[in-house]
């Protein structure tokens, strides 16, 4: 009894915890990239070309 | 200069840590011309057998995991390694934490891979897809990768550049889940300097040896190569990459996925039927992060399409994109269960894994190679020709490997499963369905020459272009750089979240722990899935002196032991393959690929005699058949003295033998031998096979699928 009770915790509310936490980080990550002015966020796709680089191109 | 650079901020002279860069650049394509040249000779040897050559230590079994791990740890390792420190200090302004760590982890690392040039053509191997060195190196592995690790997060620590750049967040997922990965795998309880049992058994060793193996390709092969992608990409098409946003949803939703995957190698198994469903549908999930990567490196070329004419580096570049996304597409694709039903333990994942290893990782470290190489040592490149005919020549190869496998694994997919009206199996002799895609097996190979080809003379150039360097010692280039975005106050999440180093690594642990612990854990508690009324007894000591020698000799390379729910594998193996079958099993035997028949219930189908003749030449049993011969089976003894330790291990991880069967397990399995062998020797054999490792191998095959339910084993339990 016990351990289909375990079985049954795992097979189901385990899983389903799991993809709780991926889709509530997941859309929460999303609506915040998505919602951020995309000069912004694209202001840091210039970092390769920043005074760190030594060789130019 | 960046937008967001500090006011007022002091500018500093530093000099970057290139020469380890160039020692990982110089490893990476000498180990390369090893990894290309050992995938030859295997693909030679598939096609024409006698390239086997009758040796031990070069036969397929041995080979095959000396490829996959040349390929994988030595060749993309140290190109990653190159990428990773000469973008990472650039990325971060900062020169690498230590050099005196940074030439710990290059010396340990060459050494690491020199242990495996070494021991698995010896045979010593856990048979654990590219996991199969054994606990000395395994704990030799962990080290270096610490090191890595310390060096680089404490770069992180000393940066500075607030923001960490896209691709670094793909630098800290591969760190960290590569870590958690091989330590998780690599438990193991060692019985000999140069063996050792895993933990886990059976089922429990399928799904985190898959979860591993995976990962392996998804964090060893995968995020790494984005994080170069990102930053090679648009450094060689002079122009930043084409999204900033979708990048942050490409990282997210590729670490949290990929490792969820896992599964989708164990379909149809004995692995229970939700964890094979969550591995399907996370891997049909994947398809949006990858495709997402692949267009953002893709539109980061948008409005250079000369570039694309002239530039040989970009050639390379978006070759590799388009890989990754053939690749992307197609793994997934294979994880539908129906699909899966077709084509796994066929040649058409041998191509798919293959578009991705040559197309993406391949072209991608040449094209990094080609970029990197003339600034590091401050020269031009000696002849944009010759890496164009480079170019030409590897994509030819490619596709020539890739077609022509796909199209094998499709052919012997649908004649493996193929059932004429009345039921009964179309091909019922499995070297028909190996005849037939031979052809193919040649034009693979005539695939792999030409990379190959290709591969030597893109190093012939680089050798050149690295004699182009100035013969004079030069000075260090100093660099002038500012502190930047360390003033900032930004109120948006994940803008913050990007300028802390150590929270975005917790994140990204959590990320890739929680699918980890999901798919795990449950299948620890094995009892939960095992029906106490079909346990089966476990193999007796000579049969596991067998499985030492089947182990050694890489047979699960060739051969699975799971016989999936399909009709027409029960109608040609027997009945479908159970979790209790293999419960004992440390490690699990249930291999990946088909080259010969499932051996999973092959006990007793066959004479003992037969058995002898086909291990020592195939062919007088089966006339086509493309199995290497064994004939050192007959020279080499037997390792009778170490199965009382082998026992006692077993015993301590839950395997039920008694007292008296460990103390007496050499004494047991030496008399079962010399039955054995008497009885094959009435029937021609030579004498005195007794202690001879062939009668040990006979002795486990003739047990596979041969160990009935017990009540008493189920009292134990």
């Amino acid at each position: 009894m016990k351990q289909e009770g375990l079985k049954f915790f795992t097979d189901t509310y385990l899983t389903i915890i799991g993809f709780l936490i991926f889709f509530s980080y997941f859309i929460y990550v999303t609506v915040n990239a998505l919602r951020t002015p995309k000069k912004q966020i694209n202001e840091f796709a210039h970092i390769p070309f920043s005074n760190g680089e030594d060789h130019g191109k | 200069m960046t937008a967001h650079a500090d006011h007022n901020s002091q500018t500093e002279n530093i000099v970057y840590d290139d020469q380890i860069v160039k020692y990982f650049t110089l490893a990476t394509f000498g180990w390369g011309i090893a990894a290309l040249l050992f995938g030859l000779i295997a693909a030679l040897q598939l096609a024409y057998w006698p390239m086997n050559m009758n040796m031990e230590w070069i036969t397929f079994g041995r080979l095959r995991p000396l490829h996959t791990n040349a390929a994988i740890f030595a060749f993309a390792g140290n190109a990653i390694f190159a990428g990773m420190y000469y973008s990472t200090q650039r990325l971060l302004k900062a020169r690498l934490f230590s050099d005196f760590l940074s030439k710990i982890h290059f010396w340990g690392w060459q050494f690491v891979i020199l242990c495996a040039a070494v021991t698995l053509p010896l045979g010593y191997s856990q048979s654990k897809e590219y996991a199969e060195l054994e606990w000395p190196i395994d704990i030799l592995i962990a080290l270096v990768w610490v090191i890595f690790a310390i060096n680089f997060f404490m770069t992180i620590k000393n940066r500075r550049e607030k923001h960490l750049y896209v691709g670094i967040w793909f630098y800290i997922a591969t760190i960290i889940t590569v870590a958690m990965l091989h330590i998780v795998n690599s438990i193991e309880i060692p019985i000999s300097p140069l063996k050792s049992l895993p933990v886990w058994g059976g089922i429990q060793d399928a799904l985190v040896q898959w979860w591993y193996g995976h990962n392996a390709v998804a964090f060893f092969l995968t995020t790494p190569f984005l994080g170069l992608m990102y930053y090679f990409v648009p450094k060689a098409a002079n122009r930043p990459v084409y999204s900033y946003r979708l990048s942050i949803i490409h990282f997210w939703a590729l670490v949290f996925i990929y490792i969820w995957a896992g599964p989708h190698h164990l379909l149809y198994t004995s692995l229970p039927d939700w964890a094979q469903s969550l591995g399907m549908v996370f891997s049909l999930m994947l398809w949006a992060p990858s495709w997402g990567g692949m267009i953002n490196g893709l539109m980061t070329l948008k409005g250079a399409f000369k570039e694309l004419i002239q530039n040989p580096v970009i050639k390379f570049f978006v070759a590799a994109l388009t890989f990754y996304g053939m690749a992307t597409f197609e793994g997934p694709l294979l994880s539908i269960k129906s699909v899966s039903a077709l084509g796994h333990y066929t040649d058409w994942i041998v191509g798919h894994v293959h578009s991705g290893a040559l197309g993406w990782n391949g072209m991608l470290i040449m094209g990094m190679m080609l970029w990197m190489v003339p600034r590091l040592w401050k020269t031009e490149l000696y002849s944009t020709k010759l890496a164009e005919n480079s170019f030409w020549i590897s994509l030819t190869g490619v596709l020539f490997y890739y077609v022509s496998m796909t199209v094998a694994g499709i052919t012997q997919g649908l004649m493996l499963n193929g059932i004429n009206g009345e039921g009964k199996l179309m091909y019922p002799d499995f070297v028909e369905t190996v005849t037939k895609i031979v052809p193919l097996y040649w034009v693979r190979a005539i695939g792999g020459a030409l990379f190959v080809t290709g591969y030597l003379i893109f190093i012939y150039n680089m050798y050149k272009t690295i004699k182009l360097a100035p013969k004079e010692a030069t000075e260090p280039v100093v660099v002038k750089v500012t502190r930047t975005g360390w003033s900032e106050k930004s109120h948006e999440p994940h803008r913050q979240l990007e300028g802390m180093g150590l929270a975005f690594s917790v994140l990204t642990f959590i990320a890739v722990l929680v699918g980890s612990v999901i798919e795990i854990y449950p299948t620890l508690s094995l009892h939960k899935y095992v029906n106490p009324a079909q346990t089966t007894t476990p193999f007796s000591a000579l049969e596991i002196a067998g499985r030492g020698v089947y182990v050694a000799e890489g047979c699960y390379v060739c051969h699975s032991q799971q016989i999936r729910p399909i009709a027409a594998e029960v109608l040609r193996y027997g009945p479908a393959s159970t979790i209790e079958e293999s419960m004992w099993d440390r490690p699990h035997q249930w291999g990946s690929k088909r080259t010969g028949p499932d051996l999973a219930r092959v006990g007793k189908k066959y004479p003992d005699m037969w058995h002898f003749q086909h291990m020592i030449n195939p062919r007088a049993i089966t006339p086509n058949s493309i199995m290497p011969n064994y004939p050192w089976l007959l020279e080499k003894n037997t390792d009778f003295l170490s199965l009382r330790r082998e026992f006692s291990v077993m015993k301590d991880l839950g395997v039920p033998y008694d007292q008296d069967t460990i103390a007496n397990a050499d004494i047991v399995a030496q008399k079962q031998a010399k039955m054995i062998a008497e009885e094959l020797e009435k029937q021609g054999a030579p004498k005195g096979l007794e202690k001879k490792q062939i009668v040990a191998l006979i002795a486990y095959l003739q047990a596979l699928g041969q160990k009935a339910v017990t009540t008493e084993t189920a009292e134990n339990k």
